[in-house]
């Protein structure tokens, strides 16, 4: 009978102290004191990740071929449709391209252009949470790589450096709920605050003036404002506003130019020249 | 039960590097299968919920090693809806594959509830259409579980470790 209590008793320490210490490891991780002992366990992680994923990646391009023969057809012929619409496109946009040029050169002339300082890194892992999105590179602190670097693929920005381990880092994707990243549109040279929205939809521009009027297609840039990003980094298109007369702002869905499903390599912006903000400083 | 945490460990750890980087270059209808949660849970069934608890712990771990979760928001996730299992393990015919597949769809949804409150609570949220993106991981695992469970059981019976009842 004792021994029947006992082994309850046992039963319930177990349940309690493994709750116990999830609960207590989520609050300390929370507030950034587990982040020495994490970066001690997660740094040696690195290694076997990488090797992992260049192994990954030679399978998936082995199957890849033969399986997708039927889709590559029919890409082909939508991609011959396309050619068309594009070569049309291609001799309008050298025009335009004439006297890009020549805009280009007074305004380099005028203006200094900021160098911006990149480090190349794969992408070697992704988040295995569903509901988070982030991914994992394989630069780290050793690198360079600091705590709210910017990252950008070739399409566009993908993100912010999120977490840094020795030797890899975490980049939280902008469709993240935690991510605001300040912008400014193409053409209208509205500003807002870029909101990520979670898995499952697009981030949102808030806090656009109702005096500016945006329209679908617009291209999306960041702002500089803030310091965090460096300016004129793409970020997307417009693809629908939500104007109401009776509100103060407007918002805009934008559609990101990266393709977070296929990035297999990024950019970190390691140092670039932030918006000039002295102006605030002097007094009149 | 000692014994158990020196396999789990490994076992889990292999398995999140898998789930990090291997399984989302081959995604099914958009999503990857939670593969260690599935490992926790048919252990569970297998073995009782008491060790099922502790893999599931070890593997949620795991799991945060790679996210951007804090450390501890899976193992929560994951125990709580092992147990979940556990509890109504107790009233379906034992050793029925039905029976795990239900036991399975119960434990994704608790898992992934479990998920959505810890991560809301902490600052990240989803979007009702990411909700429905999410929908094909419960048929996911709803598949899986029986050939996870059919696998690890053939692999107790070769090895036959007796069980420990605390």
């Amino acid at each position: 009978m004792n021994l029947g209590r006992t082994e309850q008793r046992i039963r319930w320490l177990t349940l309690g102290l493994l709750f116990g210490s999830a609960i207590l490891l989520t609050v300390l991780d929370s507030t950034g004191l587990l982040d020495r002992v994490t970066s001690f366990v997660r740094n040696p992680l690195v290694g076997i990740t990488s090797w992992t994923s260049e192994r990954t990646d030679t399978v998936a391009g082995a199957l890849s071929g033969p399986r997708n023969l039927q889709t590559a057809l029919g890409e082909i012929e939508r991609l011959q449709a396309e050619n068309e619409t594009l070569a049309r496109e291609n001799e309008r946009l050298l025009e335009i391209q004439a006297q890009y040029q020549v805009l280009q050169e007074l305004f380099n002339r005028a203006a200094e252009t900021p160098e911006l300082r990149r480090i190349i890194a794969n992408v070697i892992g992704q988040d295995p949470n569903p509901i988070l999105q982030s991914i994992i590179i394989d630069k780290g602190f050793d690198d360079g790589i600091r705590v709210g670097m910017p990252v950008e693929a070739a399409r566009g920005l993908v993100g912010q450096v999120y977490r840094v381990t020795n030797q890899a880092a975490q980049v939280a994707l902008l469709t993240e709920t935690a991510s605001a990243i300040p912008v400014r549109l193409g053409t209208t040279r509205a500003t807002g605050m870029l909101r990520g929205a979670g898995r499952g939809a697009l981030p949102t521009i808030d806090w656009i003036d109702l005096k500016y009027q945006v329209e679908p297609g617009e291209l999306v840039i960041t702002s500089g404002l803030g310091g965090k990003f460096p300016e004129n980094l793409v970020i997307g298109r417009v693809l629908s506003v939500e104007r109401n007369e009776a509100e103060l702002f407007q918002r805009a869905v934008v559609q990101p130019a990266a393709d977070f499903d296929a990035i297999e390599m990024v950019f970190v912006v390691t140092d670039f020249e932030t918006v000039d903000t002295d102006v605030f400083n002097q007094t009149p | 039960m000692g014994i158990n945490i020196y396999i789990a460990i490994p076992i889990m750890g292999l398995l999140a590097v898998i789930q990090a980087v291997v399984l989302p270059r081959f995604p099914i209808a958009g999503v990857t299968p939670q593969l260690l949660f599935l490992v926790a849970l048919a252990w569970s069934l297998l073995r009782g919920p008491q060790e099922g608890l502790l893999w599931a712990f070890i593997a949620g771990i795991w799991v945060d090693l790679f996210s951007m979760a804090p450390i501890g928001v899976s193992s929560l996730a994951f125990m709580v809806a092992v147990g979940a299992a556990a509890l109504v393990q107790k009233i379906l015919p034992p050793r029925r594959l039905l029976s795990i597949i239900l036991l399975a769809g119960l434990a994704t949804l608790v898992y992934l509830a479990i998920y959505l409150i810890l991560l809301t609570a902490l600052g990240h949220g989803i979007s009702a259409n990411g909700l429905v993106e999410l929908l094909p991981l419960l048929l996911l695992h709803i598949l899986l579980i029986v050939p996870i469970y059919l696998l690890m059981q053939s692999l107790l019976r070769t090895f036959r470790p007796r069980p420990v009842e605390l």
